[in-house]
């Protein structure tokens, strides 16, 4: 005869505002084998975990009723205060009275009562066929692959590598760096971007820890938390990393010109080159689409840069690798990509030369970019007399992305900044704007340095911008603050592009299991409490993938995520939830339906003489009942999720609305 | 809702403002952040001084009365610009289309052509009556001369289902 | 094809060179096209008085169209395209308006059918009749000629309620004009709209607007500038000469409907495309055809 105590929680008013929870102890009371019956305020709370640890032991209690909030919440706190108590703690019941009564029938107290009294003896029918169950233990890999070389997975790299974890990153461009490597100088000490980056991608570069892989991208991810395989494709360099200088000879030497991606296609490199000035490795790659002897596959066309290359480092007949790792924990810190304006013609983006995007104008302002660091109007070549920014393009924009960038106006002001600071007063500086968000610390003063920089800003978006056959823009901008209309005149348009999920998230959200939500970026486990898991165990998130931010936020989510790993990874060894599927021999007849239907892969056929019967691999399982629910002969059954304890709740409930008129 | 426009001394008109509201058709009025864009591209601004930004804001503070009765309403050119470009697809022009009707409702300030249009639908079942046209080389000519197809006017019973769709609040 | 057609009151009742060009190079490349049964507005002045009243008659429109027992409805004014576009998602959409309306319909023996498909002649033409079709159509390519394509507002915007081709870059009026042999160039004013609107209740307005468009256009050198909308032909070229007055230019730019332009390249006589009937100097653009 189980012995049941059930306690009704009044969660402050959250569900004593609404149930009576005093008349729903007393119905609980009553009860068959319920021993002891009681309510209180914060049945989480430290008192009211030690009243049912004192029940348990005084009364010998071995099953235990929650009626509370979500599981979801607190079903783990209750757990461990249980099993503290000597009780096992799959022995308890959370009974729902939040999300399930008092929030959804706020207005209905006594029918809430009535609901509340059902679910207890719901609660009750089921607990008392539960049975005792054991988390087990699995072993898993100290070590992490990093996805993505921006900033984002630089830091968690290093900060994984440097507590001794082994960290393989993969980037999907020949060099690490991302989209900090293209900026000029970072919001709001000005800093220039290289200077505080390239150090860092030197130490991954170097780290004993860190396995680097550059020009690959991850192809396959099979396993669990803590036992992950994954293959890595990497792509041929042409030119063998152990043995190029970086000396550049061979870019000298190549007679075909490609537009450079690194300069957003405003200069032109060659179809062997090294990606970026502080490229790491530095390595020089061929891009076989454009080198004449691989797209024409003819041995005897060209190899000029073959010939300079005093390393011998060039290999055309190098192959694509495959690379096979074992991991206990995935960091996601693939970034996002920069709105393309095309998809707005009226700004005037891709139709008059002097409208570019943001990170256009971080590469005109680079030293190391197409224009060695000068200012100037595309079409002329000649400094622009007059900069306009125009806000908020592609963001907070219901046709295209509702979501603020976050980093649109900080960029803008930046960009402004660096203008006056390299062009002096003789150059006009407006900034179309619908709000200045600058909410980061240090950046409501930068914005005054802007102002204080006669910067102007005008308090309005234009509808379109127009462009003279000479190559300036002009459009009209309605001001709020004079409430004027007025025409202006630029040499040079600046769109604050905003950010947008990266292109590659869909396959990224198929390999890792890794949610998006609605804005497209991935899935945080809970954005409150839990930013930096995603929605699979083991899987974190860094970075700008999660959403857009700056390099502050990013770098402090991505040694955020690296501690989340260390965190899950150091002992070397996790527990498994049992809430599982297991197969009963003697019933089970090999008809398949189980391992047919299992979106984990978690079952698996085994030879018994001359029968099959299905295993289920334990750890892939994650206890989703689709095979219990197919299986012909009940052979499967989901722990804590028997159709005997299920039905037990549903014959309950019907004989309580029957018996009590419906 | 407790303001007072302190130049007008006027009150928001709630009643007006949820009529207007349930007439968008599923466009936005609420979600407009004055962001202007609007205004900046409004084909009427320049000669007329419309300025739809302003007009989702009186609207959704509430003041709908003075509008209704007001002349700007009727400068609106229905190019949709607004409704094309805007960031929250809030949409002016179907919130001057409702003041509009609100004008007719409440006998305020119309513009004849528009009634004397619907008169002539009314009478007629066209908007426009036929005219003469004279080519570039002064010869004048009709329908009848042009040798185009005869137009039939609507039957009878148009009349009395239009005047009861004119009913219609 | 054969599909049924709506004037309108702009044509029917003056700009009678849209009317004539369309019948005349539709049926030649194989539309046939039937008249409804009555001449009726499409409820386009009426929005601004009652809107409910407007949606009735737009949507009448559709019933007398659906009466002709066809499936295809040509509406060759952009005006007249809004407005029954608008009613048709507003019926789809709202119950109580449905109700309302197809009780209406009723009293007059007429029945609402929401299969009936909305064309523009436009997207007849680049997407029905096609301009492979055009193409071999063309008896006389008008090689040389500059123009500049006037496609309006109101088949254009807005993008969430499906219209004829794309609101920010559209292309398909200039494809049908390169088709023919002719350029048409990109410009600044291309999506600004010609006012007629206005001419219910600031006249000068509307004319300001129309000639600020025609001096753009003008400047740019072309030909000529082509329409597809009544209301615009009203404003560019039937008052082109009041248009001037108000922006103090001299205005003499060639303005032709697209159907006219379309009947020059196929070979039409003349006086069969209204020709004679369009206020603007045309001459200047026949001279180079």
């Amino acid at each position: 005869m189980p012995k049941i105590g059930v306690y009704v929680c009044h969660c402050g008013l959250n569900i004593a505002g609404v149930v009576d929870v005093e008349k729903a102890t007393e119905y609980a009371k009553g009860l068959p084998d319920v021993v002891v019956a009681k309510h209180y305020t914060y049945m989480c709370s430290g008192p009211g975990q030690r009243m049912i640890q004192k029940d348990i032991r005084g009364n010998k209690l071995d099953r235990i009723v929650i009626a509370t909030c979500s599981p979801r919440m607190h079903e783990e706190t209750f757990r461990k205060a249980i099993a503290e108590a000597g009780l096992n703690p799959y022995l308890v019941e959370i009974v729902n009275l939040r999300e399930h009564v008092s929030w959804p029938h706020a207005h209905e107290p006594q029918q809430a009562t009535e609901k509340a009294k059902a679910l207890i003896r719901m609660g009750v029918a089921r607990v008392r066929l539960l049975e005792s169950l054991e988390k087990h233990r699995v072993s898993v890999e100290r070590s992490v692959l990093v996805v993505g070389g921006g900033i984002a997975g630089i830091q968690a790299s290093l900060d994984l590598a440097n507590a001794g974890f082994k960290v393989c990153l993969v980037e999907k461009a020949p060099s690490i760096g991302g989209r900090m490597a293209q900026l000029d100088k970072t919001f709001p000490t000005l800093d220039c971007s290289a200077c505080i980056l390239t150090p860092k991608m030197v130490d991954v570069g170097k780290h004993p820890n860190i396995t680097l892989v550059t020009n690959g991208e991850v192809l396959d991810v099979k396993g669990f938390v803590g036992n992950y395989e994954v293959s890595v494709a990497k792509r041929p360099r042409f030119v063998d990393e152990t043995r190029c200088v970086g000396c550049e000879l061979c870019t000298q030497v190549c007679p075909v010109k490609v537009p450079d991606g690194f300069n957003e296609g405003m200069s032109q490199t060659r179809a062997i080159s090294i990606y970026s000035s502080h490229a790491v490795p530095k390595v020089a790659i061929v891009d076989p689409r454009c080198c004449l002897r691989l797209k024409t596959k003819r041995k005897e066309v060209c190899g000029k840069c073959a010939q300079v290359c005093e390393a011998k480092a060039i290999d055309f007949e190098q192959q694509p690798e495959t690379l096979q790792l074992k991991v206990g924990g995935i960091i996601i810190a693939v970034g996002s990509e920069v709105f393309d304006a095309s998809q707005m013609p009226e700004t005037g983006y891709r139709r008059f030369p002097n409208v570019i995007s943001s990170i256009e104008f971080e590469r005109i302002s680079d030293t190391a970019g197409p224009t060695g660091g000068k200012i100037l109007s595309p079409k002329s070549g000649q400094p622009p007399k007059s900069i306009v920014f125009v806000q908020c393009v592609g963001s907070r924009d219901r046709r295209f992305h509702e979501y603020c960038c976050r980093i649109g106006c900080m960029v803008s002001l930046k960009q402004a900044i660096l203008a006056r600071e390299k062009m002096g007063q003789g150059v006009s500086i407006y900034v179309c704007y619908n709000d200045v968000r600058s909410f980061g610390k240090g950046y409501e003063e930068f914005y005054r340095r802007a102002r204080d920089l006669d910067i102007n800003f005008v308090a309005g978006i234009p509808s379109d911008v127009r462009g003279s056959p000479d190559g300036s823009l002009y459009f009209d901008v309605f001001e709020r603050g004079t409430n004027k209309l007025l025409e202006m005149h630029a040499g040079l348009v600046v769109l604050a592009n905003g950010l947008v999920p990266n292109s590659d998230l869909s396959r990224i959200n198929e390999l890792f299991h890794a949610s998006r939500s609605a804005d497209g970026f991935l899935l945080e486990a809970h954005p409150k409490l839990r930013p930096l898991e995603s929605s699979t165990a083991g899987i974190f998130l860094a970075g700008a993938c999660q959403g857009p931010k700056d390099i502050p936020d990013t770098v402090a989510q991505a040694s955020g995520a690296a501690a989340k790993a260390i965190d899950l990874l150091l002992s070397g060894e996790i527990e498994l939830e049992p809430l599982k599927a297991i197969v009963d021999n003697d019933l089970c007849s090999g008809c398949r339906v189980c391992e047919s239907l299992c979106p984990f892969v978690a079952i698996e056929m085994k030879r018994d003489g001359e029968a099959l019967r299905a295993e289920v691999i334990e750890v892939m399982c994650q206890g989703c009942g689709l095979c219990s629910a197919a299986c012909p002969t009940g052979a499967v059954r989901i722990q804590q999720y028997e159709s005997k304890q299920v039905l037990a709740q549903v014959r309950t409930a019907c004989v309580g609305a029957m018996a009590g008129g419906g | 809702m407790s303001i007072i426009d302190l130049m007008s001394m006027a009150k928001p008109n709630l009643a007006s403002r949820e009529r207007i509201l349930a007439k968008l058709r599923g466009r936005d009025l609420v979600n407009c952040f004055q962001c202007i864009k609007c205004t900046s591209g409004c084909t009427a601004l320049k000669l007329l001084e419309l300025k739809p930004h302003e007009i989702e804001k009186l609207v959704n503070l509430g003041f709908v009365d003075e509008l209704s009765s007001s002349d700007i309403i009727w400068t609106c050119v229905t190019c949709l610009k607004c409704v094309q470009r805007c960031p929250q697809k809030a949409s002016p022009y179907h919130v001057i289309i409702a003041l509009r009707n609100l004008a007719v409702e409440r006998e305020a300030k119309v513009p004849e052509e528009f009634m004397k249009a619907v008169s002539r639908v009314l009478e007629t079942g066209l908007a426009e009556t036929f005219q003469d046209v004279v080519s570039r080389k002064m010869e004048t000519f009709n329908r009848k001369s042009l040798k185009l197809p005869m137009v039939y006017a609507p039957k009878e019973s148009f009349q009395t289902v239009f005047l009861k769709a004119l009913e219609e609040r | 094809m054969k599909a049924a057609m709506f004037w309108g009151c702009r044509i029917l009742t003056s700009q009678y060179a849209y009317e004539i060009s369309a019948r005349e190079v539709l049926a030649r490349l194989g539309v046939e096209i039937v008249d409804l049964s009555e001449a009726i507005c499409c409820g386009d002045p009426v929005r601004s008085v009652n809107d409910f009243a407007a949606t009735f008659l737009g949507t009448r429109v559709l019933a007398l169209a659906n009466a002709t027992g066809l499936y295809d409805l040509i509406v060759p004014c952009n005006r007249c395209h809004f407005v029954i576009s608008e009613a048709k998602r507003l019926v789809e959409s709202d119950a109580d308006t449905k109700q309302q309306v197809i009780g209406l319909l009723k009293e007059e023996g007429l029945e609402y059918n929401a299969r009936i498909k909305i064309w523009h002649v436009i997207d007849l033409l680049h997407d029905s009749v096609g301009l492979g079709t055009i193409k071999k159509a063309v008896a006389k390519p008008l090689k040389g000629l500059r123009l500049a394509s006037h496609v309006g507002c109101q088949i254009l915007r807005y993008s969430d309620l499906g219209r004829v081709d794309d609101a920010e870059n559209p292309k398909k009026l200039d494809d049908l004009i390169a088709t023919l042999g002719a350029e048409s160039i990109d410009y600044n004013e291309k999506l600004d709209c010609c006012g007629s609107h206005l001419t219910y209740s600031h006249v000068d307005s509307a004319l300001s607007l129309a000639g600020s468009k025609l001096k753009a256009v003008q400047a740019l050198g072309v030909d000529g500038l082509v329409v597809s909308c009544p209301d615009c032909g009203m404003m560019f070229d039937t008052k082109q000469k009041d248009a001037a007055g108000t922006v103090g230019a001299r205005l003499g730019l060639p303005v032709v409907y697209y159907t006219q332009l379309l009947g020059l390249a196929l070979d039409v006589d003349q006086q069969k495309l209204g020709l004679h009937l369009n206020q603007s100097p045309v001459e200047q653009l026949l001279s180079k055809v």
